[in-house]
């Protein structure tokens, strides 16, 4: 199926190679080099290149495209769907992808590839059975390592593949029993030009970190469920109770996993004139003007919150790409710091906290190239922020008990609110 | 790759592995191995450490083992002589109480792929099968595959195949899975894996302990089984109803295909039933996080858009490009929202394309702009509007699609014409390239009696003939000229004259002048002969306003559903379409009217583009006039000779799936 895996950095060069039937030559890459330079951006490489003999999947995650190459017909979602997993899983060992971190750990990195397909076919994916096989190297386990000799390669058969429930192992032990849920929504709105959405979602998702002792059976209830229509659960959770009561319920994995990732739109499912379950947290006041003739523009935006319950906005960072006529932008900001690359035309202001009784703002000109005519293209503006301890959507968690076990265990619940694609269009 | 010292290192580590000190000490022996595999991964080559890692492998320690395997299988088809050593190792540790040794040792084994070593390993892969532990028996089935593509030829032994068959029934379900991978493999040149009902129904009880990679395994093999009464299809279909709602993208899309394939063909009503029902899970593919996978699921919604048209009507606004999207992504939007456009959504649909037609990627506004002129197949004059106002940007890029997405439009919607005569009025300044600008002549040489200073702009293109590169420019100019000097002769005469003139005497390419002698020749025989030959159709006269768009067949495409298929077109259609035009000068266009599929936007975009170019009466003409004069060219077939259309066909097709 999957014949052999290349890792290939933005600058074109492959810095790692497997095979998992008989070697393939390099060059077979050339055609994705190709179709990368065509590309003006890194994103824009087509994610799937016909070649004579071969098929190219390509994946590119953290700046790095993981190019699987396919002899024979395949369903294209089926080796997206892996790659991206095999990502996933180089993160959770080493906290980041990226080709130094793989460089660094090239061997574990070639351990991971061995057990997670044979013969190109799918074996070992689940984090937790893999991190029996391969342990993920920590500092401290490579200065134990060191020191006693022990290697982050597992000797023991993985019990996790033989125990009942398949994504816990069976004999955990912690001396703090504790279980944390992070619920992380990310908003993507497009916003035009008189201030009205487009389009407005919500991806959230609930990330888990469960560190307890035996075979716990936990409930997760919430407020207001309903709100969660769209939605995919990790495979722990028991989908019957779900859907009759809608409580989770489940035997959690080990350490950290995704217990469910949902989606909350602005239009689907719902009558007309339904309120609109998206709250869009900020809003933008904007005046980008460019007159005819004259080598000037003006250049002036307010930011302000919006339906945050009282929660402050963080981290703000604002971004456009301004036309190319545009030389150079002399603008003041009532808070934080503008820069302007002239060169990729480029401005960011990266504003921080939004104070609701004194709005930020940024004003002032733009020259223009002399005798140049009006630029026809209007800048849209990219806005990244974080707003902590809110989920935008709602969501909120009623309790959460556990069962099985007879230990207290500690439970926390952490809630934040973070721009997606957050696109303002002038 | 050269890498400095590297001869000094491999020394060094040769000299660290065979000192018997460090051999002694297992520490010391691993960390070496290890170095020598860091070192073998920046790329220098250690394949003179061969017999030194041959030893290295005789140890208790399972992580040099592993260390070992991964240098011996890269290195193995380098060494086969050598490899002979390590087989003993390996069938040794087939034995190990311990089947996590059990099974690495098994898998090397089969990962050398040396074929002199075949007859070593059959033993204990036999063995392998019957072992206790699951993680033995996935590898040793697998291993079976392996052996068999090492000889692709040799026979197959029956009864491996009757004990993998009969491993179906295994208790683990990664053995099974296993299973179907090998013997898909193995039974390749008969098909593959026979199913029957027993496996079949067997294969779906089990599905649900499968992880995901192995529910699409099963899912994809049991396309093959047919089921025998309604009855036993139904029940299989109820089965696998909650399958299609699976929050993995893959398990869905291949719950979707196996849908298909049991009922596109007795029970088109069930299948378009599954088609509704896979909307919304291939809707949330849509708007992924991952951009690669996004492109895939938008592949197959067109596909589903085929037999649904107006199927996603209502959520237009999810194919809504946002800013930061790869370009690929927003051109498959754009293609979707074609599909998607109604009377309630067009002028929202029109206005976000808009949008997208100054976007800063001259692919991306190309795409936008076209989709603007296929909408403008059934809604004109909104999209009249938006094109004329494009050409007051005055953008050279944006200039020359919108005067082809013009001449495209005039050919299918012939009540536009009075508009787009009127539009282009001084646009010939901005056109640089040859595509453009033959769009450009070809509206002037067809409706030069509607554009006033059609005579004066192709006198300007005359007086440049001179620094002229492409020779489809200067062919689509004599054919205009011709035209209008048909029309308006006082105002054209004088050009006309020149231009014959230029191409007789100084053009250097074949084609141009043969084309000019041809219509000097046709001049001579008189005007009414001449207007004859070269006032062809103005629009497709197939065509009527379209009203709805035709939904095909599910079976038309439910075989490419989950295939690389769908995502192949679209390469094709972005690659070729530039260049398509010029090369198809010289066909007959009629023919391939019968195969413009208005329903697939990119491939459509490119055909009308050559129907256009082509459909300008000019090839027949040429044809006909050679074998008046015996040219060349005379022994080409002439128009009625009843071999054309199919030849077109085969020339046509190639460009359109390549």
């Amino acid at each position: 199926m999957i014949h052999s895996l290349f890792l290939v950095n933005s600058s074109g060069d492959i810095f790692l190679e497997k095979h998992w039937k008989s070697v393939v030559s390099r060059s077979v890459c050339d055609y994705f080099f190709e179709a990368q330079e065509r590309a003006t951006e890194p994103e824009n490489v087509p994610p799937v290149i016909p070649t004579p003999h071969h098929y190219l999947i390509s994946v590119l995650r953290h700046r790095i495209y993981f190019v699987a190459v396919i002899q024979s017909e395949v369903p294209p979602l089926f080796v997206i769907e892996f790659l991206h997993r095999v990502v996933d899983t180089f993160q959770d060992y080493f906290g980041v992808c990226t080709e130094a971190a793989i460089k660094d750990n090239v061997v574990v990195v070639y351990e991971l590839l061995e057990e997670m397909l044979d013969n190109g076919f799918p074996l070992a994916t689940e984090s937790n059975i893999l991190k029996e096989l391969i342990k993920p190297p920590t500092i401290l386990r490579t200065m134990v390592n060191t020191i006693t000799g022990s290697t982050n390669v597992g000797e023991q058969l993985p019990t996790g593949q033989l125990s009942v429930v398949p994504w816990r192992r069976t004999g955990v032990k912690y001396t703090n029993n504790e279980a944390y849920f992070d619920v992380v929504e990310e908003i993507d709105v497009i916003i035009d030009k008189s201030g009205s959405t487009i389009t407005a979602e919500i991806q959230g998702v609930i990330d888990a970190c469960v560190k307890l002792t035996g075979m716990p059976d936990l409930t997760l209830s919430f407020m207001n469920p309903r709100l969660l229509d769209d939605v995919s659960f990790h495979p722990c959770v028991r989908f019957k109770r779900w859907e009759a009561e809608r409580i989770l319920s489940f035997i959690p994995p080990d350490g950290n996993f995704r217990l469910l990732s949902y989606h909350v739109s602005s239009q689907n499912g719902y009558p007309v004139g339904y309120r609109s379950l998206v709250a869009i947290p900020v809003y933008v006041k904007h005046n980008i003007t460019f007159r005819e003739g004259s080598s000037q523009g003006r250049f002036d935006l307010t930011l302000g919150p919006k339906q945050t319950m009282g929660k402050g906005v963080e981290a703000v960072l604002v971004s456009s790409q301004l036309p190319r006529g545009v030389l150079n932008a002399n603008l003041s900001a009532s808070q934080g710091t503008y820069t302007f690359d002239p060169v990729t035309k480029m401005l960011t202001w990266d504003v921080g906290k939004i104070n609701p009784q004194k709005l930020p703002s940024l004003k002032g000109s733009m020259s223009l190239q002399a005798g140049a005519s009006k630029p026809d293209e209007n800048p849209s503006i990219n806005i990244q922020f974080k707003i902590q301890q809110m989920a935008i959507s709602g969501l909120k968690v009623n309790r959460l008990d556990m069962y099985g076990e007879k230990y207290k265990p500690f439970k926390g619940i952490k809630y934040m609110t973070k721009a997606g694609k957050f696109q303002v269009r002038t | 790759m050269p890498y400095l010292g590297g001869e000094e290192t491999v020394k060094e580590l040769r000299r660290a592995l065979s000192n018997p000190h460090v051999q002694g000490d297992p520490l010391r022996h691993r960390s070496t191995v290890l170095r020598v595999i860091r070192v073998m991964s920046q790329g220098v080559d250690v394949a003179g450490l061969f017999s030194e890692m041959v030893k290295a492998c005789a140890t208790t320690d399972v992580v040099q083992k592993k260390l070992v395997y991964v240098f011996l299988c890269s290195y193995a088809s380098l060494n086969p002589e050598l490899s002979l050593l390590v087989i003993n190792t390996l069938r040794k540790d087939c034995q190990d109480p311990n089947p996590m040794v059990r099974s690495l040792a098994l898998r090397n084994m089969t990962n050398l792929r040396l074929p002199s070593l075949v007859e070593y390993v059959q033993q204990p892969l036999t063995a392998g099968l019957r072992d206790r532990a699951a993680c033995v028996r996935r590898v040793a089935v697998l291993g079976w595959a392996k052996l068999h593509s090492l000889q692709p030829h040799a026979d197959i032994d029956a009864a491996v195949v009757n004990e993998l068959y009969s491993m179906l029934r295994d208790n683990d379900p990664v053995v099974m899975v296993n299973c179907l991978r090998a013997l898909e493999e193995i039974l390749k040149e008969e098909g593959g894996v026979a199913v029957n009902k027993a496996i079949a129904h067997h294969l779906l009880n089990r599905l649900k302990e499968c992880d995901v990679w192995g529910q699409c395994e099963v899912l994809g093999v049991l396309q093959r089984y047919r089921p025998h009464s309604e009855e036993e299809l139904f029940d299989i279909l109820s089965l696998l109803d909650p399958y299609l709602l699976s929050p993995s993208v893959p398990v869905m899309a291949a719950t979707l295909g196996l849908f298909l394939s049991l009922c596109c063909r007795g029970l088109p009503a069930v299948s378009l039933a599954a088609l509704r029902r896979a909307q919304a899970p291939l809707l949330a593919a849509c708007g992924s996080a991952s951009p690669e996978m996004k492109f895939t699921a938008l592949c197959h919604v067109q596909l589903l858009l085929r037999s649904l048209p107006g199927l996603m009507g209502e959520h237009y606004k999810r194919f809504f490009c946002g800013y930061a999207e790869p370009a690929y992504i927003k051109q498959r939007k754009m293609q979707v929202l074609v599909e998607l456009v109604n009377d309630d959504n067009v002028g929202f649909v029109l206005d976000e394309l808009k949008g997208y037609c100054t976007d800063v990627s001259p692919d991306t506004a190309q795409a936008a702009i076209s989709a603007i002129g296929r909408i403008g197949r059934s809604y004109s004059d909104q999209c009249l509007e938006i094109l004329t106002g494009l050409l007051g940007l005055k953008q050279e890029h944006i200039t020359s699609v919108v005067v082809q997405t013009m001449r495209d439009l005039v050919w299918v919607c012939p009540q536009c014409s009075e508009s787009v005569c009127e539009a282009l009025e001084g646009c010939e300044d901005t056109l640089q390239d040859s595509q453009g600008r033959q769009a450009l002549l070809w509206l002037l040489g067809v409706h030069g009696d509607r554009v006033s200073s059609a005579p004066y702009v192709l006198e300007a293109f005359v007086e440049q003939v001179r620094s002229e590169m492409a020779a489809g420019v200067k062919t689509e100019l004599l054919t205009a000229t011709m035209r209008v000097f048909l029309c308006r002769p006082a105002e054209t005469q004088d050009t006309l004259g020149r231009l014959l003139h230029y191409c007789i005497e100084e053009e250097a390419d074949m084609n141009v002048r043969d084309q000019a002698l041809l219509y000097y020749r046709l001049l001579h025989c008189g005007i009414e002969e001449t207007r004859s030959v070269l006032q062809g159709r103005r629009s497709d006269p197939s065509l009527g306003v379209l009203i709805g768009r035709p939904a095909e067949p599910v079976s038309q495409w439910a075989r490419s559903f989950n295939t690389l298929e769908p995502l192949r077109q679209c390469n094709a259609g972005a690659e070729s379409a530039p260049q398509a035009a010029p090369y198809h000068l010289a066909l007959d266009p009629e023919p391939s009217l019968d195969l413009c599929d208005p329903l697939n936007p990119s491939q459509d975009r490119q055909e009308t583009g050559e129907m256009a170019a082509l459909h300008r009466g000019v090839a027949w003409d040429q044809h006909r006039a050679h074998e008046h004069q015996d040219g060349p060219a005379a022994d080409v077939p002439g128009p009625s000779s009843s071999s054309r259309p199919v030849k077109v066909y085969h020339l046509l097709v190639p460009v359109a799936d390549q």
